[in-house]
């Protein structure tokens, strides 16, 4: 699945325990799938089934119904394209924003560096659950309630200080004189930065994006105040709307189910697209030095 | 500790390790100092307008007799530290904050072994079977918080939960067993989904830090007579300190501020009074019971006392930190 | 964009206030073009999704045929509700102009100024007509506010095989209803396991304050101006003892329970085998449960539908009573539903009337019977008694009762000490002491703003 996978392969040989370890292996991925495959599972059966008792292990007699009801609501594509929105606005902005900090971090020496690191951690450290009126009145006052814009800006700076975080480790984990000797070679610091550094860095941007992209997918506090309006809902908050029960309807566990699995699958294809980078990228830098 | 794989060692363990060539020494660093200030403006913007009002606000009403009238255009009264005085002379305060702690100690320290643990794991099965452990961690990592809730939450269920029926199928009479009755099992299952959320993360982390580690060291160990136990202390361990260190602070900050799956779970059913950490706590009092001026002073004590835990560790880190 | 908006918003308030539109011209004001002056735009939030499409069509349509404006609205879920009103309606460029609100919301709101003072036309809306309990949440000082706009309320949903095999009757007193379903725990005929008699969840305080107001007893009384938690008051001791003996002897409800999705466990399993054993899993665990009307739709038999599996009633199985007081009448039980009322920084004033002029008419008053909601005005309340279940609720609502309309009540209910002190009435806690804690700890509440 990638370079480190390779590396790994090479120097295998067999073990005694090989076996057991191997069982050990397979029982924790199934311990870890489990949940998913039973909100999978769920979403293929009908709300009468889940209500009993019994456990049905396997889908059996289930249909798409569920998916079929879920999408036909008319609620989910809006939801969809609004949470779309806003993660790829976060996710850009944060990466860029995030990068050059890191850069200027990690390679500069400067006056106030200590006090922004230190601050970048602590502000992580703010419990978000008392901001909300604050936050509703600043946007109020920006008109910018019920914005793909307004709701991208909080979580930027959401996301922006762990991502400086991780980001510093891979720029200082590229050397400044493979740069340098590019410079020498002819091309422009630029061109030096773009051909040599940035294809290096492109495992920890990776990294850090799918951090950035789950933060902006998951939450839902901020966006419940910030988009008040319905055709505003992002994903989270359209799937919330499932999930609790109104005072005169039942809740229909079959399509809360189906409605959580079209809320991941997105995360998922996202995650299988950038899967070996992220490995890799996990891998600091990947430089061996 | 061994330097012998260079520089960074993984991801999010940025700094730590000394870089084999310091970047520190190179010559932009004279250039015109304006560079690196430019560079920060977009991310201190950012901050400073996302939150620097927010916090002037919380700061300001945990200082304010502020309730649903204030809200609704009644100038609020200052009473300087008088919120902050009533919520420290609360017992329910210090009970749960007591609570959050211990909460956020077991499971980032859980969270952390069998991260590692999975990791070790990972990188000593074949192929097929890390691929495997790869996709269900992923899988897991994936799922919208609110999906994974719901789905824990009903697994769980006293009348109906998978649970139950696999323990009584095991054997064990857990009929209509409730998980979420007593505190304790209700911070059990607490912990089972923070822990199964987190792991993933965690796990992935190690392994990238893990395969750094160069064949030729692990083998060179093997031949001397090293056992695994000790090939574990003596060189894995130092070598994937770095990535342990920032992930473990992570986990702290994050289990400390936990929030939205305490929050479910006491929707389903639990004793509040009992059950509540800091996250749920600052919310009943704002959200629910409309005192923002209590929520606010103990939102800033949050923040204090967070950096107080972390204060060593960062310091630590900071050390390290230095170009 | 929002600006102008809010800048235009801004000017044509100001026209309509000009040109003597905002005093209201009453019900029959005459349609005026689209785009005149006195056109507004404005923004109704409704709670949940407790009102059918078809109701509202009928205002959106209605509302543009009498105005010429265009209602727009917003379906809000119940548990965010409180958030969202407490961040939008002191912010008069982004209020809704009318919301929903739970009834026993309303006290909080209507205390801190949030909504338009609507006595003036009171009586043009119902008057004395309208749901009593309903509009006091929503007074201050004599003044009306808050008005009632549905209300719902709870009565019981029992398996008629399983009381018939335990030997007990329908009961006519809340004696023998305390009575009866202690016996059938104690019979348990089908051998179930934690079988109840009753089942009530222990943090149920909905449901579970019917024996306090059954007994005589009350949540606060105002006096001199102060709200007290009468918790204590020997009637609603009496109740909370009764409660407690049912929690005891009669429920295997989990004491954390609230009052979610009690109807589970009156519907059989589609594995449970004939006879009086139980062969298999079953999730029938409850003879009785106490429940909203719509309940019904989901407690019956397992059968196949178009190849689907759902739940049918059956009058042969299924029943459903009132729960009775001692005195003949009714048990005065807590009535749910909702109030509305119009943002008091609702820059669309005149607008905002006249939807509640329809919300109150005749037509709007029936469709809501009609859908199973209990209608604001009690002339249209029969309307909906046309089945046993609109019959029920007709006469469940009769008695009713709602939480004390003290400003902190709301404030009381998100808190969460209701849920607290009744899971310890449920575990057998002593109610005496219990009770005087409790009303302690909220008498300051239910008066604070």
């Amino acid at each position: 699945m990638s370079t480190s996978t390779a590396v790994v392969g090479k120097r295998r040989r067999i073990r005694p325990g090989r076996v057991v370890l191997s069982g050990v292996g397979v029982l924790v991925a199934l311990a870890w799938i489990f949940p998913v495959y039973w909100m999978l599972n769920s979403s293929l059966l009908p709300n009468v089934v889940l209500t009993s008792t019994s456990p049905r292990f396997l889908p059996f007699g289930g249909s798409l119904d569920n998916f079929t009801a879920v999408v036909a609501g008319g609620t989910f594509l809006p939801a969809l394209g609004m949470s779309v929105a806003i993660t790829v606005t976060t996710v850009v902005f944060c990466l860029l924003f995030a990068f050059l900090a890191a850069l200027a971090i990690s390679r500069f020496r400067f006056r106030g560096r200590k006090t922004f690191v230190l601050a970048v951690l602590f502000i992580q450290m703010l419990p978000a659950e008392g901001l909300f009126i604050a936050q509703y009145k600043m946007m109020s006052t920006l008109g910018l309630l019920n914005s793909v814009m307004g709701v991208s800006l909080i979580y930027i700076a959401g996301v922006v200080p762990f991502t400086v975080w991780m980001l510093r480790g891979f720029v200082a984990g590229v050397p400044a004189d493979l740069e340098e000797a590019a410079m020498v070679d002819g091309c422009s610091r630029s061109q030096a930065f773009f051909r040599i550094t940035f294809p290096l860095l492109a495992p920890g941007l990776v990294a850090s994006g799918v951090y950035a992209f789950l933060q902006a997918w998951n939450e839902f506090t901020v966006a419940l105040v910030i988009l008040q309006k319905e055709e505003y809902r992002t994903l989270p908050l359209w799937l919330r709307g499932f999930v609790q029960a109104s005072a005169s309807h039942e809740t229909d566990w079959g399509q809360v189910m189906a409605a959580s699995t079209l809320v991941a699958v997105p995360v998922i294809i996202f995650f299988l697209f950038v899967q070996g980078r992220l490995t890799s990228g996990l891998v600091a830098g990947a430089v061996k030095g | 500790m061994t330097h012998s794989t260079g520089s960074g060692t993984a991801a999010i363990s940025p700094t730590t390790e000394k870089p084999a060539r310091p970047m520190a020494r190179t010559p932009r660093r004279r250039r015109t100092p304006v560079a690196p200030y430019l560079m920060l403006v977009p991310s201190i913007v950012i901050l400073l307008f996302a939150l620097g009002y927010p916090l002037y606000w919380q700061f300001l009403t945990s200082m304010q007799k502020f309730g649903l009238s204030q809200q609704f255009g009644k100038p609020p009264e200052f009473v300087g530290l008088e919120n902050y005085i009533k919520l420290f002379s609360d017992p329910q305060t210090w009970a749960v904050v007591g609570r959050s702690i211990a909460f956020c100690l077991v499971n980032a320290a859980i969270t952390v072994v069998l991260g590692v643990l999975i990791a070790l794991l990972m990188n000593a099965v074949g192929k097929g079977i890390r691929l495997l452990l790869q996709v269900s961690m992923l899988l897991a990592w994936a799922m919208p918080v609110i999906a994974a809730m719901t789905v824990w939450i009903w697994l769980f269920d006293w009348h109906r939960g998978v649970v139950n029926w696999l323990l009584t199928a095991a054997g064990l009479d857990f009929t209509n067993h409730n998980w979420l009755e007593q505190p304790l099992s209700f911070y059990f299952v607490a912990t089972v989904i923070v822990v199964w959320m987190s792991v993933p993360f965690v796990a992935f982390s190690v392994f990238a830090g893990l395969t750094q580690i160069s064949d030729e060291v692990m083998e060179a160990a093997a031949l001397d007579g090293a056992s695994p136990t000790q090939r574990f202390f003596s060189i894995i361990l130092p070598m994937i300190r770095p990535v342990l260190m920032i992930v473990l602070l992570l986990q702290v900050i994050w289990d400390l501020r936990v929030f939205a799956q305490i929050r479910t779970l006491q929707d389903a059913g639990a004793p509040l009074a009992e059950t509540d950490v800091l996250g749920t706590y600052i919310y009943r009092l704002g959200v629910g019971a409309s005192d923002f001026a209590m929520a606010s002073a103990l939102s800033i004590f949050v923040l204090l006392l967070t950096v107080a835990l972390s204060w060593f560790y960062v310091m630590h880190l900071m050390k390290e930190d230095t170009p | 964009m929002n600006k102008l908006l809010s800048a235009l918003a801004v000017a044509t308030a100001s026209v309509v206030a000009l040109s003597g539109c905002a005093s209201g011209g009453g019900a029959t004001t005459a349609p005026s073009a689209p785009g005149s002056p006195a056109a507004q735009n404005i923004t109704l939030w409704l709670a949940g999704g407790d009102t059918p499409d078809a109701l509202r069509d009928y205002l959106k349509k209605t509302y543009n045929e009498k105005t010429g404006g265009t209602l727009t609205i917003e379906q809000q879920a119940w548990p965010d509700l409180v958030t969202k009103l407490t961040t939008a309606l002191p912010d008069e460029n982004n209020t809704p102009d009318v919301t929903e609100i739970g009834n026993t919301q309303a006290p909080t709101f209507t205390n801190v100024g949030a909504f338009a003072d609507v006595s003036d036309m009171y009586a043009e809306l119902g008057g004395d007509k309208l749901l009593q309990s309903f509009v006091d949440v929503g007074k201050v000082d004599g003044k009306n506010y808050a008005l009632p706009y549905y209300f719902g309320s709870r009565y019981m949903f029992y398996r008629k095989d399983i009381w018939k095999a335990a030997g007990v009757e329908v009961p006519t007193t809340l004696d023998a209803f305390n009575t009866a379903v202690k016996t059938i725990t104690e019979k348990n005929p089908k051998n179930i396991k934690d079988f109840s008699g009753f089942f009530i969840g222990g943090q149920d305080w909905r449901n579970g304050i019917s024996w306090i107001f059954a007994n005589g007893g009350d949540l606060a009384k105002f006096e001199n101006g102060q709200w007290t938690s009468t918790f204590s008051d020997p009637n609603s001791i009496k109740g909370l003892t009764q409660l407690q003996e049912i929690q005891k002897s009669a429920s295997h409800a989990p004491k954390t329970m609230t009052d979610a999705s009690v109807y589970l466990y009156l519907n059989n399993s589609d594995v449970i085998k004939d006879g009086d054993k139980v062969t298999g899993k079953t999730s029938l665990s409850a003879a009785t449960v106490m429940a909203p009307g719509w309940a019904h739709w989901s407690i019956g038999d397992l059968v196949k539908k178009d190849g689907k599996e759902v739940r049918n009633w059956n009058d042969d199985t299924f029943g459903v009573f009132v729960l009775p007081g001692n005195d003949g009448k009714p048990a005065p039980v807590f009535a749910g539903g909702s109030n509305i009322a119009i943002s008091a920084k609702s820059k669309n004033q005149a607008g905002a009337r006249e939807l509640l002029r329809i919300i109150f008419s005749s037509d709007y008053q029936q469709m809501l019977a009609k859908n199973g909601l209990g209608p604001a005005n009690s002339d249209y309340a029969q309307a909906m008694a046309t089945d046993q279940f609109g019959k029920a609720l007709v006469e469940s609502a009769s008695n009713s009762k709602l939480t004390p309309a003290a400003p902190g009540w709301a404030t009381i209910e998100a808190s969460g000490k209701l849920e607290e002190f009744f899971q310890k009435i449920a575990e057998g806690g002593d109610v005496a002491s219990l009770a005087k804690q409790y009303d302690d700890i909220l008498t300051p509440m239910l008066n604070a703003k």
